[in-house]
């Protein structure tokens, strides 16, 4: 054979020792290799090869030389689900606008390309300078939920870094997580070395100068850094508020194998690591330079965060507990950002962002003006919001001035009055129904309703009214057109730390399918409302990561080392390598899954401070099982589920006059159509 | 008053690997940024008017791709194609341009032709060359030459030589310091679709290995010794004078 590419000679990772002249702070440094070259000959042989090779618009690419401290940034999943992660692109860019430090991305490639990387000795990189990842200080993986930790083990094994942190030296990057599964990091405690909790933005940077003062104190100069500069380094990062080092923490247990207390080992660790939260999100308008992709991702948008954290108080949602409390942007900031934004990037649409969008207390004004400044022009805006109520219709109408009037999506999230009294889902019947009405009647033509089965208390009665209320709002869907259309998504509930839920059983998933095949039974001479489901089995690993302890690590790497990746996918199913892996560690799945735990037992996480009271939220599990309902702190009175005082800080919204609103939309949250509609604009859309 | 600009860009280095589905997009964020009064189709969800002749293959290179542009407002395409060719992603640049008179014909009869190039990895060049040089003309004397191309959904047998136009290979230096094989090929756009891979298939007899990397060069009409590139009319030699080049 004639013409065949020569053997490339790809860069060698080197031994651990040496890489310590690639890690010293600025020109001193030795740039590691860029594996550009050896990748290059290798993506015509993968799926969707763009989202290896970087170089989007508003990448920032700086000389190696020219920082002191240098970042990886990760989303444990392919580039098509991580790139638009909000939190990394804010870290990517305030640390990139610190003149000596650099931040790189890191996606994890798919099994097609792992497996020539492998074979062609090419480490996990970024994307910027396709740079190997044992050559960064900082591995930092935002965890969004829990199926992302085998590819978290898989990416360190890839990038020649151990994936124990106990084996690894001076040499190798430190490994952080962050977001919202790293309220639980336990069944990650052994690979990581530090997780952080809550928000990004400062805390951050505290870290970025410990390193730096570390790195002049440690890796500067000739002397020969022991064993014990590492240990250092893990101390002065334990120091900084927010951080939790495992390392410094040990698990104790009951003879029974519960919990007894996870208690600080290491002198000087805190008993109790808080959470950082941001108070003024005016001084964090990020991010403003945001990617703009050149291969398909999940959400193709300028996302604007409108406000963080949420009190609706629903007991099952994780984000809403722990990122109380509630801290708005004022409007103006909003439409400078998206305007700026907009220009910036070339993206033609825009998404306001939150847990629960419709709720800014200005969101009418904001919606008003935004589709004011793009009406008539190909910019569409769209505002993730579940709210079932007019309202949420009339907002829809606002921001879909330019196009057309399709789906609309709700969360009543449980079929019954009583239960969404348990889920505090506080949503009745009747409101939905004239939602619909009001929907249908404006010219949408098809209605999304978000339900969940699994969930405490549940009977099949309960079960059985999702149905119900599926086919109620289809016969309303029906009355306003044949072609209307209603779609019922009914997915598994888990359990997550820091909620009032987390004390409860998890449905294991035969119970999960029963419950399904009722509903599915049930609609089934209503051909047109359509049910979408999960397989209930991906649940499974959900729930034994989200409240496993330490003993559920050796579960991990096991699974990792039996060939788990890409936990969450269709196209991966793993269950089956998890379940082997579990039986070879002897780990009990039931055990950590389907039991339901007392206000006595220690939880994993009880050393983890997400500012709401431990005893609050067990009296909150008890008005849950007792079908009581608790109001919105924002509009009604405080509760004292602890986080507002323990932070020392307040809900800043236009509610609580924490700023002056231009424009105040009048009756919120109780269904105003307020806002000006004009239908007439529509009536080509027949 | 509606605007009409043909331009010639290029997909070389990262932006090869953008899939043909992902470049509209491409193109649409990049003329917003640079905010060109493109035009829009109607309907409920308008697309800019881009045209693009016909999709490049997934990891080929191209200093030879097309684009028709249509303009709801007069610009100033000096200036404003500049300033798009900058703000679009590293490797995607526009070379030039031409202005659309009412009842030119269509971009794609101006395409009738595409010259492509084969690059090896820089080994056995002088022997690949010979070798490659031996199989064109055999081919070139051939009046048919069948290649079997390989699909999910069954095999195809192609004929490849109506296609070809012109055939050559050569040695070209690199930037390396050492030298490696290119074939060049003029192939017809308007007859059965015949890829450069097919014409490998045809060449290889299964003892050349694929090339690293296959280049649309340009396109146009075909003319002796190559091709007069469709908006320029300059022509493009089909074996390129290195020297010259270089120069």
């Amino acid at each position: 054979m004639l013409g065949a590419a020569i053997t490339r000679r790809v860069p060698a990772t080197p031994a651990r020792e040496p890489r310590r002249s690639v890690r010293v702070a600025g020109a001193a440094a030795v740039p590691p290799p860029s594996y550009w070259d050896a990748l290059e000959p290798l993506l015509t042989r993968v799926r969707k090869p763009a989202q290896y090779v970087g170089g989007e618009h508003n990448q920032v690419a700086r000389d190696w030389g020219a920082a002191d401290t240098r970042w990886l940034l990760c989303y444990p999943d392919t580039y098509e689900v991580g790139q638009p992660n909000q939190g990394i692109q804010i870290l990517y860019e305030v640390l990139n606008e610190r003149p000596r430090t650099l931040a790189e991305r890191a996606y994890a490639p798919w099994v097609d390309l792992e497996q020539l990387q492998r074979e062609h000795g090419i480490p996990a990189f970024s994307l910027e300078h396709h740079r190997p990842l044992w050559a960064f200080d900082v591995f930092a993986v935002t965890l969004p939920h829990e199926l992302g930790h085998t590819n978290l083990l898989n990416l360190l094994d890839l990038g020649a870094v151990p994936i124990h942190a106990d084996a690894r030296g001076v040499e190798d990057p430190v490994v952080l997580v962050g977001g919202h599964a790293a309220y639980n990091p336990e069944p990650l405690a052994p690979f990581i070395d530090a997780a952080v909790m809550g928000d990004g933005e400062e805390v951050t940077l505290e870290i970025d100068d410990v390193l730096a003062a570390w790195k002049r104190d440690h890796l500067d100069g000739d002397a020969t850094p022991g064993p014990e500069a590492r240990r250092d380094l893990l101390r002065r990062l334990a120091d900084v508020e927010g951080v939790y080092v495992p390392a410094f923490y040990e698990p104790r247990y009951h003879d029974d194998g519960r919990l007894r207390q996870t208690v600080a080992v290491e002198p000087g660790a805190p008993a109790l690591v808080p959470k950082r939260t941001v108070q003024d999100l005016e001084q964090w308008p990020y991010p403003r330079k945001q990617i703009v992709p050149m291969t398909e991702t999940v959400h193709e948008r300028f996302s604007v965060e409108i406000f963080r954290g949420c009190t609706r108080g629903c007991r099952f949602c994780q984000a809403g507990m722990i990122t109380r409390p509630v801290r708005e942007r004022r409007p103006e900031t909003i439409q400078k950002l998206v305007e700026d934004g907009v220009r910036d990037t070339g993206f033609n649409e825009v998404g306001l962002l939150s847990l629960s969008s419709a709720d800014h207390s200005a969101i009418g004004a904001v919606a008003r003006d935004l589709a004011d400044s793009y009406e008539g022009t190909t910019t569409s805006l769209s505002l993730p919001s579940t709210r079932v109520d007019a309202f949420n219709v009339t907002l829809s109408n606002e921001l879909s001035r330019n196009g057309r009037r399709t789906g609309l999506t709700f969360a009543p999230e449980a079929g019954s009055e009583r239960m969404r009294a348990v889920i505090n889902k506080m949503v009745s019947e009747a409101d939905l129904l004239r939602t619909a009405e009001l929907a249908f009647s404006e010219g949408w033509r098809h209605i999304k309703l978000y339900f969940m089965v699994g969930l405490p208390t549940e009977t099949d009665e309960d079960v059985l009214a999702i149905a119900d209320l599926g086919i109620r709002t289809y016969e309303i869907a029906r009355k306003h057109g044949r072609a209307n259309k209603v779609t019922i998504s009914v997915g598994g509930f888990i359990p997550k730390p820091h909620t009032p839920f987390q004390w409860c059983a998890q449905d294991p998933p035969e119970e999960i399918r029963r419950k399904l095949s009722l509903i599915r039974h049930a609609i089934k001479d209503h051909g047109g409302l359509k049910l979408r489901t999960n397989d209930p089995e991906e649940g499974v690993i959900e729930g034994l990561l989200a409240r496993g302890d330490r003993r559920v690590a050796p579960v991990v790497e096991r699974a990792w080392k039996l060939g788990a990746r890409f936990d969450g996918w269709h196209e991966m199913p793993t269950l089956e390598t998890w379940m082997q892996a579990l039986e070879e560690t002897g780990v009990d799945l039931d055990w950590f899954s389907s039991r339901e735990r007392d206000e006595k037992e220690a939880l994993p996480w009880d050393h983890l401070d997400s500012g709401l009271d431990k005893a609050w939220l067990w009296e909150d599990w008890q008005d849950a099982q007792a079908d009581k309902e608790l109001d919105d702190c924002r509009w009604s009175a405080c509760y004292d589920c602890g986080v507002c005082p323990g932070l020392s800080i307040e809900h800043d919204t236009g509610y609580t006059g924490g700023f002056q609103l231009p424009v105040l939309p009048q009756g919120l949250g109780g269904g105003s159509q307020e806002l000006p509609t004009a239908p007439e604009r529509y009536a080509s859309d027949g | 008053m509606v605007q009409r600009y043909r331009i010639r860009w290029t997909k070389e280095a990262r932006t090869r690997f953008i899939s043909a589905r992902d470049l509209t997009s491409v193109w649409e964020r990049g003329l917003r940024r640079v905010d060109l009064p493109i035009a829009y189709s109607e309907g409920f969800t308008p697309h800019p008017k881009v045209s693009f002749p016909d999709a490049l293959p997934v990891g080929f290179a191209s200093t030879g791709e097309y684009a028709e542009l249509t303009f709801a407002a007069p610009i100033v395409p000096d200036r404003d194609l500049a300033r798009l060719s900058d703000t679009l992603p590293a490797g995607m640049d526009i070379t030039t341009y031409l202005a659309v008179p009412d009842g030119a014909p269509k971009l794609a009869r101006m395409l009738r032709a595409t010259l492509w190039e084969l690059v090896w990895p820089p080994v056995d060049v002088a022997e690949l060359t010979t070798l490659l040089t031996r199989r064109c003309d055999e081919l070139l004397a051939q009046e048919r030459a069948e290649v079997v191309r390989h699909r999910p959904d069954g095999d195809r047998t192609i004929d490849v030589r109506p296609a070809v136009l012109a055939l050559a290979a050569s040695a070209r230096p690199t930037a390396g310091g050492d030298a490696c094989t290119v074939l060049r090929a003029v192939l017809r756009n308007d007859g059965p679709t015949v890829r450069p891979t097919d014409l490998h298939a045809a060449l290889s007899h299964e003892d050349i290995a694929e090339p690293a990397l296959y280049r649309r060069v340009a396109q146009g009409e075909p003319v002796d010794g190559g091709l007069r590139e469709a908006l320029s009319a300059a022509v493009v030699p089909l074996v390129p004078d290195v020297d010259a080049e270089a120069a």
